[in-house]
């Protein structure tokens, strides 16, 4: 049995039965992690000695009947932009290279309380800015199907983890697509929560209103119980909403809407044919699909290269080497803080900050930035009234399969292209999820996102895993097979 | 060429609060730096404010008091730019949906009363200190210290409209916001602790002219009297550079403590960009009716209205103001001994005049419980029934403070009680003449200055106990 | 509106101490980013209503108790250089 790619339950199961032992199961995912990281790089901390003993605790508490909860002695790995005390938390960038965090975010508690392992932290664009993990200052992580591509971005490193069972499971975070779109190029699932849902406290914030984790999985029932261990009101966050979820009623005929716009130009034949196949399931099992319009998708990546830059510029300012972080020399303090910041962020980090300064400057506020927020609130009218017509929204998670490294750094556009199908659940703070479902042409992942209501979050993944078992994908990346 | 001058006031209050503005950190007062921190108000990465409800409800009863119209609808506001002592580089502040706008706030200028129409109350957080190391110099420091404990401070910023007149009326203006925050409870009110700062908005015109004259921001005053006298000089200044046909500077000045003079900062480039935006962290704040209603109810006495029970009872604008002012006890006191005297002006001055100076001799802080308005108001009966003398009522009251006496008691005991009959003060005087007949003589010649002499002679014999001006009177009656 | 960004005024407000290479590559970025974006700043939606929260939530208030988090030296565990138990920063001039 291939140990690191089986689901979470049934790994809990084994667990419980004492056919198996969580310090074995680390120790496998760790060997996983020897075997492929000279490759992939998608780590840049991995615990061993701390897992271990972690692990061996879970042993322990297992042994007794004592377990904390279902993802006891699991191995998840965390996305280095989140928080995690006494550890390094870099969000790949040179600004942060040394800094180690004196406190846990809120989600690192939880999971701790619930007994998981944590294998490391994992490789991102910098500061959760790209689609391509290219942006990272300490090197690219390669996609375990096929090292010459992209794993995608920002949360790159925690999905090729999960690909490569160099973890069972990940966090990643989600601005524009950042858990599902590296999702869909690595072949696992990418769940994106309702917008406060889960609490952003200790996530270092990149565009506040647009940002949440969620885990990146196996299965859909892996990110289902990930993600109920992870949710919850968090009085340290003020944006995270109360506990209130909204069912739609589990019908065999759920109606679901395919988005017009997201099937046209700019889009692959391939991943508009895995969103057909999938209809074609759908329909043979008696659910409705119709098509709907969403007529200012295309207005979304305007909105959302104006609203993110603009609030991350004002997030990443306390980088400023006063009290943290790296330093540069200075005359006076304002030198010093802007050497450190020149010599600290990447290309990409101080691209859009300066896009989100000018956007918010004197001048140029109400027709940039307040002009974005005002369309923003337009699309989520339009999302309001097509979810009175249908259930879920089914479209391709990108418009390609992942594409090689270097074939978008050109064009600043090009890569902003890649978040079409995903910037809008971010926009309109629903749940959305990514599911495999195929390989392209070129053995390359293929897959379709699911989006439902904001706060339907437990239908959207009741939904998927039914979809899921349709689709039957449950091919794995050679990677290793080739390696053992 | 008449000058007006224009101010403008801008305080920051800082609330006296358990925790701080957006995290549960102590609001602390010690000299240990950082000590009071977390990664919220450290500005560390993945932090967030969540806002504290007992400075909104403070807030919300200021703007109240102040006769504000509530924003129902409110929101935060990133106010970005660069500073040590900022952790963010931004500071979370309201831009324009403050708490509080369009109030106006009575202060007592000599003796009438005028309104300080206000323009806005709003919150927002406090920055940490930066301490200059160096040569001493402001401007040839070789490093900065930073301390973060005052980071995240609720603090409230209240700005006038630019209506205020003269440096007297900024005081008086600053005297009454001080009493207010003091009275609502919210704050110590403590210039000399920065628990009250203030920046002067000034300007210049000619009588006149519609348009004002170019503002100047003036910073650094750190008193009272520091205001009074920037205002002066910053008004003088611009009034002698448009003399002289000159341009004034749109800048901030500092106030120079030691030179008393206001001098140019190190200005950059322009007014500042704060490139403000709602703040995505922090959801819509809704005040409701009802949260409205329920501190209206809380709002205790304002200084305003304690100024009216007291000038209802007699007193003149500025004694009002002066006890309006004093601290709760001596208000309290005056009031319960004036309705059993009935007589405002002498409770007032034996309250503010007597009673506090005696002690302030024996450095006394705090008044002993027994000195009672039903013990001041005998004092002050006996001596208006003329039973005592005013020098005797002093002395029981010296006696009170140290102990629970009663005071008739104790004047009867001491022999203080004073003898008021003309018959036996007749005597006592023929006596006295009788006595000193060479002194009646040079009297008669015009020596006035010696009729003190004979009252002081008429007193001694009768052993200190007889109403001194009947004695006078008596006396003169019979030269 | 003006297309073509003032690179070093913005670089001043961002506090970010650009190379000149720097200033044009990013420029240029800019630009492309910015003409693309100009189809949205020219939408007539002047009515539109803007809400903090894609979902629209309320903010709710804490209530005003005291506790500890860091310690001092937890606090002071990344600082570049401390004096005394305080952050050191080249000399900040008003």
């Amino acid at each position: 049995m291939n140990l690191s790619n089986s689901s979470i339950s049934e790994i809990n199961k084994l667990y419980k039965s004492k056919e198996l032992k969580p310090s074995e199961v680390y120790e496998e995912v760790f060997t996983n992690a020897s075997l492929s990281e000279s490759i992939i790089h998608a780590h840049l901390k991995l615990f061993q000695e701390e897992g271990i003993e972690a692990s061996k605790l879970s042993d322990e508490r297992f042994a007794e009947g004592k377990q904390l909860s279902d993802l006891d002695g699991i191995p998840i790995a965390i996305k280095d932009n989140i928080n995690l005390k006494n550890h390094e938390t870099t969000c790949s960038s040179k600004i942060l290279s040394n800094y180690v965090s004196p406190y846990d975010a809120t989600v690192i508690t939880k999971l701790r309380n619930s007994g998981v392992v944590f294998t490391g932290k994992t490789n991102l664009d910098e500061f959760a800015m790209g689609s391509s993990t290219e942006n990272s200052a300490f090197g690219p992580t390669k996609n375990p199907w096929n090292p010459e591509h992209v794993p995608g971005g920002s949360s790159g490193g925690s999905a090729a983890v999960v690909s490569v069972g160099s973890a069972l499971a990940s966090l990643g975070s989600d601005t524009g697509g950042s858990i599902r779109q590296p999702a869909s190029f690595c072949g696992v699932v990418g769940f994106k929560p309702t917008y406060g849902t889960v609490s952003r406290y200790g996530l270092v914030a990149f565009a506040s209103s647009l940002d949440q984790i969620g885990p990146i999985t196996n299965s859909v029932e892996d990110a289902k119980i990930i993600f109920n261990s992870i949710k919850g009101h968090d009085p340290l966050d003020a944006t995270s909403i109360q506990d209130t979820s909204i069912e739609i009623p589990e019908d065999k005929t759920a109606k679901v809407g395919v988005i017009k716009e997201l099937m046209e130009d700019g889009i692959s034949d391939e991943s508009k044919n895995e969103v057909e196949k999938t209809i074609k399931l759908l329909e043979e099992q008696g659910n409705k699909v119709v098509e709907v319009s969403l007529p200012l998708t295309k207005m979304a990546l305007s909105i959302y290269y104006l609203i993110a830059p603009a609030e991350c510029s004002a997030n990443l300012s306390r980088l400023d080497g006063v009290r943290y972080g790296s330093r540069e020399s200075g005359e006076t303090s304002y030198e010093m803080i802007e050497n450190t910041r020149a010599e600290g962020f990447g290309e990409e980090v101080k691209k859009r900050i300066l896009l989100g300064t000018y956007a918010l400057s004197a001048g140029y506020y109400d027709a940039y930035y307040g002009q974005a927020l005002k369309a923003r609130s337009l699309i989520t009218k339009d999302f309001d009234n097509i979810f009175q017509e249908v259930d879920y929204l089914i479209s391709p998670t990108t418009p390609t399969p992942a594409f090689k490294f270097g074939e978008k750094t050109e064009n600043p556009l090009e890569m902003y292209m890649s978040d079409l199908c995903t910037i809008p659940a971010n926009l309109a703070g629903l749940p959305a999820i990514s599911i495999p479902t195929g390989l392209s042409n070129q053995n390359m992942p293929l897959s379709i996102q699911l989006m439902s209501p904001a706060r339907t979050d437990s239908s959207l993944l009741k939904f998927s895993e039914k979809l899921e078992k349709l689709v039957a994908f449950n091919q794995r990346t050679p990677l290793l097979k080739d390696m053992k | 060429m008449n000058m007006i001058p224009t101010i403008g006031m801008e305080t920051h209050v800082e609330l006296n609060t358990n925790s701080k503005m957006f995290c549960n950190c102590a609001v602390v007062e010690t000299e240990v730096p950082n000590i009071s921190l977390c990664p919220t108000c450290l500005g560390l990465p993945g932090a967030l404010p969540v806002p504290n409800l007992k400075a909104i409800e403070s807030i919300t009863m200021l703007a109240l008091s102040a006769n504000c119209s509530i924003t129902n609808n409110g929101m935060f506001h990133r106010k970005n730019y660069f500073y040590p002592d900022l952790p963010k580089n931004y500071q979370i502040s309201q831009f324009d949906l403050p708490v509080g706008v369009n109030g106006s706030l009575e202060i007592i200028l000599d003796e009438s009363t005028e309104t300080i129409e206000i323009e806005r109350i709003h919150m927002e957080e406090d920055t940490g200190k930066s301490i200059h190391k160096g040569s001493g110099r402001i401007d040839s420091a070789t490093s900065t210290l930073l301390d973060f404990n005052r980071s995240g401070v609720p603090l409230v910023e209240i700005v006038t409209k630019p209506i205020i007149r003269s440096s007297k009326e900024a005081v008086s203006y600053i005297e009454e916001l001080r009493q207010l925050v003091i009275d609502l409870g919210i704050s110590e009110g403590k210039l000399e602790k920065g628990n009250l700062r203030f920046d002067a908005n000034i300007s210049v015109a000619q009588e006149g002219d519609k348009e004002l004259g170019v503002k100047v921001e003036i910073k650094n005053m750190n008193s009272l009297r520091s205001l009074e006298k920037a205002i002066d000089y910053e008004i003088k200044r611009q009034t002698n550079l448009i003399a002289a046909n000159k341009e004034i500077i749109q800048e901030t000045r500092h106030w120079d403590e030691d030179k008393e003079v206001t001098s140019s900062m190190r200005s950059k480039e322009g007014s500042a960009d704060y490139r403000y935006f709602s703040d995505p962290d922090l959801p819509n704040m809704i005040l409701s009716e009802e949260f409205i209603d329920n501190i209206k109810k809380e709002i205790p006495t304002l200084p305003s209205e304690k100024r009216k029970k007291v000038s209802d009872t007699g007193l003149s604008l500025s004694e009002s103001n002066h006890l309006s002012k004093s601290e709760g006890w001596i208000y309290d006191l005056y009031l319960n001994t004036q309705k059993i005297t009935n007589d405002s002006k002498t409770t007032y001055n034996f309250i503010t005049g007597e009673l506090q100076g005696q002690l302030r001799k024996v450095e006394m802080e705090i008044l002993p419980e027994w000195v009672s308005s039903e013990r001041l108001s005998e004092i002050i009966l006996m001596i208006n029934d003329n039973k005592i003398s005013f020098t005797s009522g002093k002395e029981i009251l010296t006696n009170l403070i140290k102990n629970d006496i009663n005071p008739n008691e104790f004047a009867e005991t001491n022999n203080l009680i004073q003898e008021n009959d003309f018959e036996e003060i007749g005597k006592i005087v023929k006596d006295v003449i009788e006595a000193n007949n060479d002194v009646v003589q040079r009297i008669k010649d015009g020596e006035d200055k010696l009729i003190g002499f004979l009252v002081g002679q008429i007193i001694k014999s009768s052993g200190g106990n007889i109403n001194p001006s009947i004695a006078k009177d008596l006396l003169l009656k019979e030269l | 509106m003006k297309k073509d960004i003032d690179i070093k005024s913005v670089a001043k407000l961002a506090a970010i101490n650009l190379s000149e290479h720097e200033e044009k590559k990013l420029e240029k970025d800019l630009n492309i980013i910015l003409e693309h974006v100009e189809a949205l700043s020219k939408m007539d939606i002047d009515d539109e209503e803007i809400s903090i929260h894609p979902l629209g939530e309320i903010l709710n208030l804490r209530e005003d108790i005291s506790s500890e988090f860091l310690t001092h030296d937890e606090a002071m565990s990344n600082s570049p250089e401390t004096e005394d138990g305080h952050f050191v920063v080249p000399p900040s001039l008003d």
